[in-house]
């Protein structure tokens, strides 16, 4: 039965939404106004060795509860999410937290802080990729780095010694088919070095936590971080000690989060404090410490180097990046291989090498943000195959269509794609917008332009998903998950494949998510994975129920389970004298002679359990390469027209068409939110933003006037935003649905690029395309013109 | 207590005397002290428009009021747009346009969208762009809340209730 997939059904908690009923983590930190709240004193340097750390005066302030710093006895910091890792004897980021102060009040916990004496010796810093790439840099941001075992490496006989800075702290290399050879064979190569600006991903809802403490230490964690089960109760289990039993993690509805509340860092500092002080603990990070103590995304520098042949044939791709991870000491997360995952899902590359590695700088420590380091690693090559297109005197769809992986093709790990309707993304937004026609320059100075390019993003396998279903006396389903509801409407998405799988309305599926007393396990829901990881646990879920249901029914008749059939809340009898029976009015109630041991009984719902995890990847040979290193891959493209101002650098989007191939998809019109959304959020990436530091090598624009995230009007207007979804089924998605709302960034910066260039005839090679960039050249533009 | 003042609020049609200190802003005595949470905080420094309510009828955002400020005035809340008679039409037409994600911000946008209407009924989608630049959206890229409040300006839900 297939009554509600692929429609617009409602989202279920668009009512709690728009009448401000809704509770968010920070609605409970308003209510905890009176519990103890702990705030945090960070580093003002980006790099300091800290000379003495006094905490006596403020400790014996009236009212300070508690002050933990790095001295706390028995804390492995090691363990802790980097972004929370207290600074030890150095500081080596500008908003690392120094010390936890827990008070009465917030304002006596701010003015506990400045009681904390405090005297640093300033070192030298890195701040950027080229500082820290230095072979002798500036500063080593591990303090630890001559004494702490060899660096992560995702490469097998990859050694420490190769590397070309202390810096360098992860690395990932592939090889295949012969790039030299094939760069020879070429008839055009094209090399560019790109850079990405490092960002912050600014979800409106600052991190927020309130942790209650029950008297035999049972800690109550409501957070707005990701993963209630397996990332927030896990972390803080491994990391400080804690009894499964004896912690509970609630997540309310989360104000944003685009991956960035992956790292359970405000979690595990608030827990850490509620566990030492022995009591509540509430916390709430400013929007300025949501820029400087962290986490960011990761910038990517690439150098990308590709070589084709006359008819447009890429057959050389030469790839290098790095990834500035910040102040992440201790690595095992980054190694370029996250990143650099980019370069697979869209094009055939039959030879390609890859150098690629993680590099630590002394800023904020990087995690995950929508896209994992794919839209930074595409934009090079997206850019470089518009420049090829150009060199060759061909379209730059008529390219993409002759490199672009169909379905059953081996991409670059030697991995076969299963689902990819990508051709066709890209033909939609390319009649959509006209990017072969030349625009029509009515505008003065602001020159048009138009630009394409298509992205993709791998869907890292990640564990299972679990998924509860009962069906209650009254014939309603009460549904249990545990996904992320950070605003893309998994949880519509999951009580809309129930309600389908057991028949109902949407309105008779009640569902209960993410508290790890209540809902069951799931890891979290990152890399686009909630609509098919949790969304095949709920059929699971389903199916196991209907099963359990035939046969109460089936025994009540004495009949075989094989002869009843369970649609909505009514079950078909086959051969029966009854053809068919309402499956609530089976529930008895209980009675002095009947005691309801067995059977359906009021009050007592069925329940259905359902299981879904995907298979495993497969280790990856010496050269990087593997049958499986990926689950599935989502695909995006844009078509893109600016106007830019040629006096003053300005870039302004008109026209904008975006496609995504989702497999088939669930809920088109939630969809439809997240591929606008995704193009208007990728349009800051590629215009706006990125720190920026002063001296002390403090980020200067932590705070939304002077980090600008686009608004309204950096958005065409409506009759000029055209989405499309143009699907491919995915064999083992839920309905033959994929996860779609990290790949609708990808093409957006890259489409962009190549309309400035098509408007002013600059190529900015690299992003955000600010103003000043842009402007600066078109300047060196013109000079260059004028002394020819 | 010489360091609080009393304030007379009219929130939602309801007169609240409060004896408050000075230095709460308006965002948080609704919040923390009325426990009307409908009302955000995302930015401290007003810039991303979540904390918006009106203020006789403006939008203001009131992360940037202090308490005192807002003596002796009307001000209404998310909380107060649903009536007996059910949903305001533009909180109806947010869910049926899915102008709501995270919906975070959507208190204040839909609020900022009375005043704009309140304004001008007849507001283009260039008034309604201009009124909402202050209010900051990361996940739906704006254009299924346009089209929400222009259902309403076209009357589909009828008259927009005062």
């Amino acid at each position: 039965m297939n009554t509600l997939i692929g429609k617009g059904e409602k989202r279920i908690d668009a009512y709690d939404k728009v009448t401000g009923k809704g509770m968010f983590a920070s609605d409970f930190f308003s209510r905890a106004a009176k519990m103890p709240q702990m705030r945090l004193l960070t580093s003002p340097h980006a790099h300091a060795k800290i000379l003495r750390l006094d905490v006596s005066r403020a400790e014996n302030m009236p009212g300070v509860i508690k002050i933990i710093t790095s001295k706390e006895p028995g804390v492995d910091w090691d363990q802790f999410p980097k972004p929370a890792y207290l600074a030890q004897d150095r500081v080596i980021w500008a908003g690392q937290v120094i010390a936890l102060v827990l008070a009465e009040t917030r304002e006596i916990a701010e003015e506990a802080i400045g009681a904390i004496e405090i005297e640093y010796e300033v070192y030298p810093h890195v701040l950027n990729y080229d500082e820290a790439m230095e072979p002798n840099p500036k500063a080593v941001v591990d303090p630890e780095y001559e004494t702490r075992a060899a660096g992560f490496s995702d490469r097998p006989g990859d050694r420490a010694s190769d590397r070309k800075s202390p810096n360098v702290v992860g690395a990932f290399k592939l090889n295949t088919g012969d790039v030299d050879r094939a760069l020879k064979e070429s008839d055009i190569v094209i090399e560019h070095n790109y850079f990405t600006g490092k960002k912050t991903a600014n979800p409106l809802e600052t991190a927020t936590a309130v942790c209650e403490y029950s008297p035999d230490g049972t800690l109550t964690m409501t957070s707005n971080g990701a993963g209630v089960h397996g990332v927030i109760k896990q972390t803080l289990c491994r990391v400080l000690g804690l009894k499964q039993s004896k912690l509970r993690c609630i997540q309310p509805y989360q104000g944003g989060s685009f991956g960035s509340r992956l790292n359970p860092f405000i979690e595990v500092l608030t827990a850490l404090m509620a566990s030492r002080a022995k009591c509540g603990v509430a916390c709430s990070y400013t929007r300025k410490e949501s820029f400087t103590t962290g986490p960011s995304n990761w910038p990517c520098y690439t150098t990308v180097k590709l070589g084709a042949k006359k008819d447009g044939t890429i057959i050389a791709n030469d790839f290098t990046l790095g990834e500035e991870i910040g102040a992440c000491i201790n690595n095992s997360f980054f190694s370029g291989r996250l990143s650099s995952s980019g370069v697979a899902p869209c094009y055939r590359f039959p030879n390609t090498r890859m150098d690629t590695f993680a590099v630590a700088t002394n800023t904020v420590p990087a995690a995950e943000y929508r896209g994992l380091g794919c839209p930074e690693t595409e934009f090079g090559i997206e850019c470089v195959i518009n420049e090829l297109a150009d060199g060759l005197g061909i379209s730059p769809v008529e390219i993409r269509l002759k490199n672009i992986l169909d379905p059953g093709d081996l991409n670059i790990y030697g991995e076969p794609i299963r689902s990819t309707g990508l051709k066709k993304c890209l033909q939609s937004v390319a009649d959509a917008i006209g990017v072969d026609e030349k625009p029509v320059q009515d505008m003065g100075v602001w020159k048009k332009g138009r630009g394409c390019a298509v992205g993709g993003k791998q869907n890292t396998p990640l564990g299972r998903a679990e998924a509860k279903v009962w069906f209650n006396c009254d014939g309603t389903i009460e549904l249990f998950t545990s996904v992320d509801e950070m605003g893309m409407g998994a949880t519509t998405t999951m009580a809309q494949i129930c309600a389908n799988e057991m028949g109902v309305r949407m309105e008779d599926v009640k569902l209960t998510n993410s508290d790890t007393a209540i809902t069951p396990y799931d890891n979290y829901s990152a890399s686009s994975r909630a609509t098919y990881t949790a969304g095949n646990a709920v059929i699971i879920a389903c199916d196991d129920l209907k099963r359990k249901l035939k046969e109460e029914v089936a025994r009540e008749f004495g009949m075989h389970p094989s002869k009843v059939e369970i649609q909505g809340t009514t079950a078909i009898l086959k051969g029966a004298a009854l053809e068919s029976v309402s499956i609530p009015s089976l529930f008895k109630g209980w009675t002095p002679f009947s005691q309801n041991n067995w059977g359906l009984k009021i009050g007592s719902p069925v329940e259905g359990v359902g299981i879904f995890c995907p298979a495993p990847v497969q280790m990856w040979d010496k050269d990087g390469r593997s049958p499986r290193i990926w689950n599935w891959f989502q695909y995006s493209a844009a078509a893109i027209e600016v106007a830019v101002n040629e006096e003053t650098g300005q870039v302004q989007v008109l026209r904008v068409a975006s496609s995504s191939d989702t497999g088939n998809p669930i809920n088109p019109d939630i969809i439809r939110g997240q591929t606008i959304g995704g193009v208007h959020m990728a349009i800051g990436f590629a215009l706006n933003e990125e720190h920026l530091y002063d001296e002390n090598g403090m980020i200067s624009n932590a705070n939304l006037s002077d980090y600008r995230l686009p608004t309204i009007l950096d958005m065409p207007l409506k009759e000029n935003v055209h989405d499309f979804i143009n699907p491919d089924s995915l064999p083992d998605g839920p309905y033959g649905a994929k996860g779609m709302a990290e790949s609708v960034t990808v093409p957006v910066a890259p489409a962009i690029q190549e309309a400035i260039y098509q408007a002013v005839g600059v190529r900015i090679n690299g992003y955000p395309m600010t103003a000043e960039r842009v402007l600066a050249a078109i300047k060196e533009k013109k000079q260059k013109e004028a002394a020819r | 207590m010489s360091n609080r003042i009393d304030v007379a609020l009219t929130i939602n049609g309801r007169l609240h005397n409060l004896n408050v200190r000075p230095d709460l802003t308006l965002a948080e005595t609704l919040r923390d002290e009325l426990n009307l949470t409908g009302t955000k905080i995302g930015c401290d420094d007003s810039n991303c428009g979540v904390c918006t309510v009106l203020l006789d009828g403006m939008a203001v955002k009131s992360c940037a009021m202090l308490v005192g400020q807002a003596d002796g005035r009307e001000i209404t809340t998310i909380e107060g747009l649903e009536t007996g008679d059910g949903l305001h039409p533009l909180q109806q037409a947010f869910i049926d346009y899915f102008a709501v994600q995270c919906g975070f911000c959507t208190p204040g946008m839909i609020l900022t969208a009375k005043a704009i209407l309140d304004e001008n009924p007849k507001a283009t989608e260039e008034d309604i762009r201009e009124g909402l630049h202050g209010n900051l959206c990361r996940c739906t890229g704006y254009v299924q809340i346009v089209e929400a409040i222009e259902s309403v300006r076209d009357g589909k839900y009828g008259e927009a209730r005062a």
